[in-house]
């Protein structure tokens, strides 16, 4: 009796140890790859924070229109980029030290998720441009507008605005995947929504202004002829 | 009669686009001009067209053909001169000026002189006028000083002339004029420089030629010629925002391109107001609608103030708020506040603080704001006052061109303030 149980409790100690001796490596490579992320990220962030900082990225950004006040304790665009870059690589890390430990669960789940970065990354450029697009159209609208005299300029502007936004994070869903149909259907119905609202606002708010501004179209003010240069 | 072999001593240039209309008579006041004012000299006139598809070039042979005189040059031409649209109406001017310049140069000429085939009120005496000082006073470059009435030509009065004067300490009352002379010094100086390609050329070539000879230690004059009338084209077919952006962005460009010049020039570079036979006409006034301008003026501080802020300091801010109360009639808008705005925006230019074209076209309103404010006090001015007026706001912007130096050289330091 005793023997057997001697004999139960070393097989016992043994596969732990076995186990023990297969999980370790994979452990300390995980551990490894965590720090060696750990290590790279936080270099990146400081390259990134102080390489934007000498090009003046802050100023260039809000001359851009983007603005990341809110988004950071110092609401600096800069700080915004190398905390992205810094978490991105960080999750990387964790990701590919997930599949080191050679567990069924975590590996398959890295993977998939691995597998997703591209696609979450193209959705990410198209939601970047799509939003640096919308906030230089929709300030070139703005300032013609307001060169031709139009004084719900801002009301164009952010029509504008809008429309571009909509069609990013609509084209930027779509490349993710995410409910497609409804997608299309809610692109469909907000865009022609947006649309609709813009020509009614047009047609019955501000007939006067678009009758006004023929008007001064046709009637070519006298300085409108001037020679300025 | 003059040797038509023998190297010329006068090149005249005329440049002509969709010119049907006038291109005739213009040519032929040119020859004439040379053939009466410069009679033993030998002489060449230049016509450079740029591809008019009007039958211009057809009526400038029909009328010289076989002149041994008249050169015809076929300035290089790019497929990008289509799309742009320049202030002056002519696309790809910058190309055609330098086939000027160098078939000058080629031929060896003392003096050339560039003429715009558009112009109705072109004389024989603008080509002696021009051209006199160069072979006689040995000069380098002559620039015209056309009669305007005094709205015409606001934004060279306002911002164009004062920033150069201030800048180069150089009086030429209108440097982005299409005529001019120049000596085959200065032709070959400009032919060295490299504003021929750079971006923007074609539409500020006539503004980069001016400030290159007062930037280089030329000899300067100018002479009145008169009244200066050419037909429709250019600036016509543009809205108040593109010709602004063009004549604006290419001061702005050259003073980044000169500002290490701008930045030591603290003499006042002697310009010779020449006599001349031309009668000082004075044209009929244009009208302008002051409560329209101060209007847009309103509209521009409600709707692009959020754009100004990127790089007007808040106490220009706070001064054009206190403006926008004041009566269209009354409305002022102070000569050093107007010198400050268009130094801020230079340096906003220079820092790319907004996309430069909307920078420049977000102009507009401020400009509409001075234009008002420069119609109320000139409504009834005799032309001396007006004169007098530019003059004042000319001096406004010498005196604050410490603050564009240090905002220039500290920009980051006076953001806030």
């Amino acid at each position: 009796m005793a023997d057997e149980f001697n004999r139960a409790l070393g097989l016992a100690g043994t596969r732990i140890v076995d186990s023990v001796g297969s999980f370790l490596p994979g452990a300390l490579v995980f551990l490894s790859l965590l720090l060696v992320a750990f290590i790279v990220a936080l270099l990146i962030r400081a390259g990134l924070r102080r390489g934007l900082t000498r090009l003046e990225f802050d100023r260039r950004a809000e001359g851009w229109g983007i603005s990341a006040s809110g988004l950071t304790p110092s609401g600096s665009a800069a700080s915004l980029v190398a905390s992205i870059a810094y978490w991105t690589v960080l999750i990387l890390g964790l990701l590919l030290g997930l599949t080191a430990l050679d567990a069924a669960l975590p590996t398959q789940f890295a993977v998939s998720v691995l597998q997703y970065v591209p696609h979450l990354l193209a959705a990410l450029v198209i939601l970047v441009i799509g939003n640096l697009a919308a906030r230089f159209l929709a300030r070139a609208v703005l300032i013609s507008a307001v060169n031709l005299g139009v004084q719900y300029a801002r009301l164009f502007s952010v029509g504008v605005k809008w429309l571009v936004l909509i069609v990013a994070v609509a084209m930027a869903l779509d490349h993710i995947g995410i409910g497609r149909t409804v997608l299309l259907l809610a692109f469909a119905i907000t865009f022609g929504g947006v649309v609709l609202t813009i020509a009614l606002a047009v047609g019955l708010g501000a007939r006067d202004v678009v009758a006004r501004a023929l008007s001064r179209q046709l009637r070519a003010p006298t300085d409108d002829k001037l020679d300025h240069v | 009669m003059p040797d038509e072999t023998a190297d010329p001593a006068v090149v005249a240039g005329l440049l002509t686009y969709q010119d049907a209309a006038t291109v005739g008579a213009a040519a032929r006041a040119v020859r004439e001009g040379l053939a009466a004012h410069f009679a033993g000299v030998p002489t060449r006139m230049l016509i450079v067209d740029v591809g008019s598809t009007d039958g211009t070039v057809a009526l400038v042979r029909e009328a010289f053909g076989g002149a041994a005189d008249v050169i015809e040059v076929a300035p290089h031409r790019s497929a990008a001169d289509l799309l742009d649209v320049p202030y002056h109406g002519i696309p790809g001017k910058a190309r055609a000026l330098r086939a000027v310049l160098s078939t000058a140069l080629d031929l060896k000429a003392r003096a050339c002189i560039v003429f715009d085939g558009g112009v109705r009120t072109l004389t024989g005496e603008w080509v002696a006028s021009l051209a006199r000082p160069i072979l006689d006073d040995q000069l380098d470059f002559v620039s015209p000083f056309f009669s305007r009435p005094p709205f015409e030509g606001a934004l060279t009065k306002g911002l164009v002339y004062p920033v150069i004067r201030a800048l180069y300490g150089v009086r030429l009352h209108q440097p982005a004029a299409a005529e001019f002379a120049c000596s085959s010094g200065l032709a070959g100086h400009w032919l060295r420089t490299d504003l021929w390609e750079r971006s923007g050329a074609q539409a500020g070539i006539d503004i980069w030629l001016t400030t290159a000879a007062a930037a280089g230690d030329f000899r300067v004059a100018e002479v009145p010629l008169g009244v200066r009338a050419h037909g429709t084209r250019g600036e016509e077919a543009l809205d108040l925002g593109a010709t602004l952006a063009q004549v604006v962005g290419a001061l702005f460009a050259d003073m980044e391109r000169h500002a290490r010049v701008w930045h030591r020039s603290q003499t006042r570079v002697p310009v010779r107001r020449l006599p001349s036979p031309a009668e000082a006409v004075r044209p009929a006034a244009a009208a302008v609608d002051a409560d329209r301008l101060v209007e847009a003026f309103r509209l521009g501080y409600r709707e692009l103030r959020d754009i100004w802020t990127f790089v007007l300091p808040p106490r220009t801010i706070v001064e054009l708020k206190k403006a926008l109360d004041q009566p269209a009639r009354e409305f002022r808008l102070a000569d050093d506040l107007w010198a400050r705005i268009v130094y801020d925006f230079a340096i906003g230019y220079r820092m790319r603080a907004v996309a430069r074209d909307h920078l420049l076209r977000s102009l507009v309103p401020l400009y509409s704001g001075w234009l008002a404010s420069y119609a109320g006090q000139v409504r009834d001015a005799s032309p001396e006052e007006g004169d007098r007026r530019v003059e004042a706001l000319a001096e406004a912007f010498e005196n604050q061109k410490a603050y564009l130096i240090a905002r220039w050289r500290w920009p980051e330091r006076l953001r806030i303030g």
